[in-house]
């Protein structure tokens, strides 16, 4: 696997230093995606990238309806449900566009490039390279980081009726579930995008069949299409279980309006 | 594995990125869309409105409508009857003048064959007169003279009575 370039590397306090680039990036993206929506914005008749940022914005609305108790909750989380779901869908794609590996011919230490990574790499016969562009999301710290993020949001959504919210424990398998809703929630988007951008690291990578057949191409434009399907797939999920887990810890007035 | 630099850092980044995309791109939008429900309710409000005002004046109209050609219906009725009375009364006034100037006329008719019967009769009893004053100075005698003086006061007497 292909190493990162990383700041305090060998402590708790590692950073990837690609994977927080990249997020920077697929905020980016979002905002030139929505900038582009808004402007030349027409409150009658609403074209090109307008209509796709306003279908984005109902689509988010809907769901968060279907899935929240009222509709003071929905309001609020729309920002935050209409981010997640474009960033996710950004994010899941970089990766998917193409990959950059910067080839690295001496050691850089406070990345975390020693001579020993170099040496090993060149005794195998490869030049030492480490990635500069793939998706943030296929990083594990970064997907359960947001899933945790959703956690400690459903907790201060949840705390603003403490008595509700404790009422909720009184099955123990709450608790349980405390700490498997976060984690299959980072992890399964993670795994998901994680494993799309092995397998294709992997097919892009394989020798070809007497030196010139590459019989990896066919498979590897379906696994991209099919990476694509899963990455906006993830996104979706992503977001549905976040207004999901936001919705079952708001208390207070239920009028659902889950026909709406 | 799990790194809690990298997970600290992006989430910073994502939520720095996340207040930027809200303030320059969400708020925009949602701003937008709130309005356009706005409007949307209120020109629905406001066709409402209408439909409901033209509902009225419509009603309004077909009562006016109703009420003028009620009013016109009875007017003509009035001038009919009206007219048809002036007519009657047109008819009986020539009627009575046909009458009046019916009788003077048949008076005056009267009255001239009266006087030309009177002065037919003077001219008669003139001639009478004036014949026989004639044949008597010819050949009556004093005596037969006398007698027919008298014969006349009398026919004449019989005459005025």
């Amino acid at each position: 696997m292909t190493p990162f370039p990383t700041l305090f590397k060998g402590t708790m306090w590692a950073t990837n230093l690609t994977t927080v680039a990249m997020t920077v990036l697929a905020g980016l993206l979002v905002l030139v995606f929505v900038r582009l929506g808004v402007r030349r914005m027409d409150m009658r008749s609403p074209r090109g990238m307008q209509n796709v940022v306003e279908w984005a914005a109902d689509f988010v609305t809907n769901m968060a309806r279907e899935t929240m108790p009222n509709e003071r909750i929905v309001q609020w989380v729309l920002p935050l449900a209409f981010m997640m779901l474009v960033f996710l869908f950004f994010a899941n794609w970089l990766g998917l566009i193409f990959v950059v590996d910067l080839k690295i011919g001496h050691p850089i230490p406070w990345l975390g490039i020693t001579a020993e990574d170099i040496a090993k790499a060149h005794q195998s016969g490869k030049d030492f390279a480490i990635e500069l562009f793939n998706s943030p999301t296929a990083n594990m710290s970064m997907a359960l980081g947001l899933a945790i993020m959703v956690w400690v949001i459903s907790h201060a959504v949840g705390l603003r009726h403490p008595l509700q919210w404790l009422k909720h424990y009184k099955n123990p398998m709450a608790i349980l579930e405390e700490i498997t809703n976060p984690l299959t929630h980072g992890m399964r988007l993670y795994g998901n995008i994680f494993a799309g951008e092995a397998l294709i690291g992997v097919l892009a990578g394989a020798p070809m069949l007497f030196g010139f057949i590459p019989w990896s191409l066919p498979l590897l434009v379906v696994w991209v299409f099919y990476s694509a399907f899963v990455s906006t797939i993830q996104a979706y999920v992503f977001t549905i279980l976040m207004t999901l887990y936001i919705g079952n810890k708001a208390h207070g007035d239920h009028n659902h309006q889950a026909t709406a | 594995m799990f790194e809690f630099g990298t997970m600290i850092v992006t989430l910073l980044a994502f939520l720095i990125m996340l207040a930027i995309v809200i303030r320059f791109g969400f708020k925009p939008l949602s701003n937008m869309m709130e309005q356009r429900r706005l409007h949307i309710e209120r020109q629905i409000a406001e066709a409402e409105e209408g439909r409901a005002q033209a509902e009225r004046l419509l009603a309004e109209h077909r009562e006016l409508v109703d009420q003028a050609r009620r009013e016109s219906k009875q007017m003509v009725d009035a001038a009919r009857a009206r007219a048809e009375e002036q007519a009657r009364q047109i008819v009986a006034a020539a009627e009575a003048e046909a009458a009046r100037l019916l009788e003077e006329n048949r008076k005056l008719i009267e009255r001239e064959r009266q006087e030309a019967l009177d002065s037919v009769l003077n001219q008669v009893a003139g001639l009478t007169v004036e014949l026989t004053g004639r044949l008597l100075r010819e050949r009556v005698t004093p005596e037969v003279h006398q007698e027919m003086l008298k014969e006349a006061e009398k026919r004449l007497g019989e005459l005025v009575c």
